[in-house]
């Protein structure tokens, strides 16, 4: 215990060594002016702008926070309500398998022109910012919920418990830590859907808004001082339920090992599973046509799926809006694709490397989780800055919003290989190298998969952003274009076609590790 | 059929279907354990004890045959809060202090924990853990957790107790003085028992009847009544009678 506390003691001392020793750094290279001809401020320029700016923050700060808290608020309510539905009925899960891979790969950005001229005030920030924390709190409470523990579970059933005794009694408790975690992860996502939807919102107040404003403005310390702002909301809520998330989850792991795996989830086939799976395919676009009527949008505005099929093929200009299409992906795809690769071969070999190097993990994860943290659209512009507006500023964005959560996920991952696999060929002499081939490698495959299906929409994300905010090529522009020629057709179709992209990469991805994972008798990670 | 708050099973098979092959863990068992009476089932790994447990525990329904618990389904005797369960693994929850943890057939079968207030206390007390009622599982030695368990399992006052290996995890020597209270409670309470163990010296301390069985498949191979007068003292342990009878149960384990 005492060294352990010292341990841990040892390990905050480095970290904040760490930090110390990066920001002075930093003001170093920002007052020689060393980054970009000064594009990269020392952190003192930094803070002084910021208070010089004090009387324009409170207001803009206090607009977004109320998007992002209501809806972070909204969302994962709806979230964790749709994440004990989804671990409760295998069937239910089944069905809402198209609308939540849809929610999970939609681009935010994408979306956020259509909520803007479809609503009004603060409902597409609460819509955006609620859409951001849907997917990852509901995914966390299915994940906690079906990772309880059996022999808990028998126990209660063993009384002649049911499904609701079940879930009050053990698996909502045993799902706590993972629903935390999963918030925790919610909000950056609800800052960054928040500032989103202020991008084209025409809102007086909001650090988007300031930050659109700032943008044509020379004035990097400015930028910089934004997107702390933003990254320090955040920041403060992940904080919050990581706090939360630490005090309790030591009430919670079970104090042996589980003898039983976890139960497997039900197969369906035949005819009612196909029927399943077409309903489910189907959901979303029922659910996009169902909403437009209910809101009663005027069709020249609200396109249903049938408007959008009609503006790119049937009507006039359908021929002029696939070439503009066209010629758009030809810029946004190969790029996305390579700084996706990149982005996840570097993860994997720096994660390879902390296994033969722990101390790298170490010393890196907190950076790593602090970027999480960092809301993209706060990250953009400053990249901008670094980087300047050609192509090379979206390949970096794209490497570095795949990196971090890829990055993260196989540290995890290669962390939680056994201790005795790796002893077992250590005892026979194996040399690093030998025991990342034989053993870290294979066992690190479910998390490789993980991290892609992670890495998809968010590459397409940073790309889009990177071309709205810096280059003005591809989907990105084409989207912010036809915003400003209020050609609604377009946009919906990019929204669409972008979304159905990133569903493509997913499927791909997902249809690929079931075959690598099932030759190799392995379980996908969640 | 057994009347009263007996274990009956009939003809009961339980089959898993595996990779490419269905494995037979139950074939068509028999057992009728009277009401009041201590039921021990000891046997090699994969003969289907832990099945024929969870069978009459209503936690899996079997391929054929039927089973009766107390004159009722598995389903409906436990609804009714007729029968206790302790499992190999003491399987507290985390969150749950001792108390709690030994409440929780309480809550749910929905009754009313204030009505058990002293109960609980008696049975904390009965398994030697008072002073320890407001501590978390986590902060207990492996032998007090499961002690929880055992006072959960008594807590409903149950007429029908099945006991997964209890005191599989637990070394020897706490373990005979953990069966010694066993059979104390036993006495007591009468409850009918059916205990699944690995410890041959264990169900011939504990039991009216060993039911030894055998695997692939799972089935009853012998039944060897325990004559040995009650209450049976430790000393009993060194006997000539009780080497007997665990030199006649190895036997059958072994297939004679």
């Amino acid at each position: 215990m005492a060294i352990d506390a010292a341990g841990r003691r040892g390990r905050h001392l480095a970290g904040l060594r760490n930090a110390i020793i990066l920001i002075v750094l930093w003001e170093l290279l920002g007052q020689l002016k060393l980054v970009a001809g000064g594009a990269l401020p020392a952190p003192s320029a930094v803070l002084i702008r910021f208070w010089q700016d004090r009387g324009d923050y409170p207001l803009h700060l206090l607009a977004t926070f109320e998007g992002a808290a209501l809806g972070f608020f909204i969302g994962n309510v709806v979230a964790i309500a749709a994440g004990i539905l989804f671990a409760v009925s295998p069937v239910a899960a089944r069905l809402g398998r198209g609308l939540n891979v849809a929610i999970f790969a939609l681009p935010p950005i994408a979306i956020s022109p259509i909520l803007v001229l479809t609503f009004s005030g603060m409902t597409p920030r609460i819509a955006l910012a609620a859409l951001g924390c849907y997917f990852v709190t509901m995914s966390a409470t299915v994940t906690g919920i079906t990772q309880t523990d059996r022999r808990m579970l028998d126990v209660v059933r063993a009384y002649g418990g049911g499904w609701v005794a079940l879930l009050r009694l053990v698996e909502i408790r045993s799902a706590l830590p993972a629903i935390l975690s999963g918030l925790r992860v919610a909000a950056p996502a609800a800052v960054l859907g928040s500032v989103l939807a202020e991008f084209g919102g025409g809102g007086r107040y909001g650090l988007g808004v300031y930050l659109i404003g700032s943008l044509g403005r020379a004035d990097p310390p400015r930028l910089w001082g934004i997107g702390l702002a933003a990254t320090g909301m955040a920041l403060l809520v992940y904080a919050l339920f990581a706090l939360i998330e630490a005090r309790i989850t030591h009430t919670t792991r079970a104090v042996t090992v589980a003898a039983t795996p976890p139960g497997t989830p039900l197969a369906i086939g035949g005819f009612a599973g196909a029927a399943l799976t077409l309903i489910s395919a189907a959901l979303p676009f029922a659910v996009w046509w169902g909403f437009l009527k209910m809101l009663g949008t005027p069709p020249m505005i609200a396109k249903t799926p049938l408007g959008v099929i009609d503006y790119l093929f049937f009507a006039q200009s359908a021929e002029t809006a696939q070439l503009r299409l066209l010629s758009a992906l030809a810029q946004t795809l190969p790029l996305t694709l390579l700084g996706m690769t990149a982005g996840l071969a570097f993860a994997f070999a720096l994660a390879l490397a902390s296994v033969v190097r722990p101390g790298i993990v170490r010393s890196f994860m907190p950076v790593a989780l602090v970027t999480q943290t960092m809301p993209l659209v706060a990250l953009t512009p400053l990249l901008v800055l670094l980087l300047g507006r050609g192509p090379s500023v979206i390949l970096w964005i794209t490497v570095s919003v795949t990196f971090f959560p890829a990055f993260v996920t196989l540290a995890q991952g290669l962390g939680m290989v056994s201790r005795s696999a790796l002893d077992v060929v250590r005892a026979y002499g194996a040399n690093p190298f030998i025991q990342l081939r034989l053993v870290s490698i294979p066992a690190s495959l479910p998390y490789l998969f993980a991290a892609m299906r992670l890495a998809v929409p968010r590459a397409l994300l940073g790309v889009m952003i990177a071309e709205w905010l810096a280059t003005g090529t591809g989907l990105g522009n084409l989207l912010n274009q036809s915003r400003g020629y209020l050609d609604y057709g377009m946009i919906w179709t990019v929204a669409v076609v972008s979304v159905l992209i990133s569903i493509l990469f997913y499927q791909i991805v997902i249809v690929v590790e079931r075959r690598v994972l099932q030759r190799r008798g392995m379980q996908p990670a969640s | 059929m057994t009347t009263g708050t007996g274990i009956a099973l009939k003809d009961v098979s339980r089959a898993f279907a595996a990779r490419e092959t269905v494995v037979q863990a139950l074939d068509r068992v028999s057992l009728d354990c009277p009401a009041g009476s201590f039921t021990a089932l000891i046997g090699p790994s994969g003969c289907g004890k832990s099945t024929m447990l969870r069978l009459a525990l209503g936690l899996d329904a079997p391929s054929g045959g039927t089973i009766s618990v107390a004159g009722q389904s598995p389903q409906a005797a436990a609804k009714a809060g007729l029968t206790g369960v302790a499992f190999q693994d003491a399987a507290l929850m985390p969150w749950r202090s001792v108390e709690g943890n030994i409440a929780l057939p309480l809550d749910v079968l929905g009754r009313k924990r204030s009505d058990y207030t002293g109960k609980i206390a008696g049975l904390i007390d009965l398994v030697g853990l008072k002073g320890f009622e407001k501590a978390l599982p986590g902060e207990l030695s492996g032998g007090m957790r499961q002690r929880v368990a055992i006072a959960r399992a008594l807590v409903t006052d149950p007429q029908v107790l099945f006991l997964d290996e209890p005191f599989g995890a637990l070394d020897q020597i706490l373990r005979r003085q953990m069966n010694v209270e066993l059979q104390r409670i036993w006495m007591e309470s009468r409850a009918t028992t059916l205990l699944v163990t690995h410890g041959i010296d264990e169900a011939v301390f504990l039991a009216d009847r060993v039911v030894v069985m055998q695997s692939r498949p799972g089935r009853i191979g012998k039944i060897i009544d325990i004559p040995l007068p009650r209450p049976r003292l430790p000393d009993v342990f060194t006997t000539e009678a009780f080497h007997a009878l665990e030199d006649e149960i190895t036997e059958a384990l072994d297939g004679h």
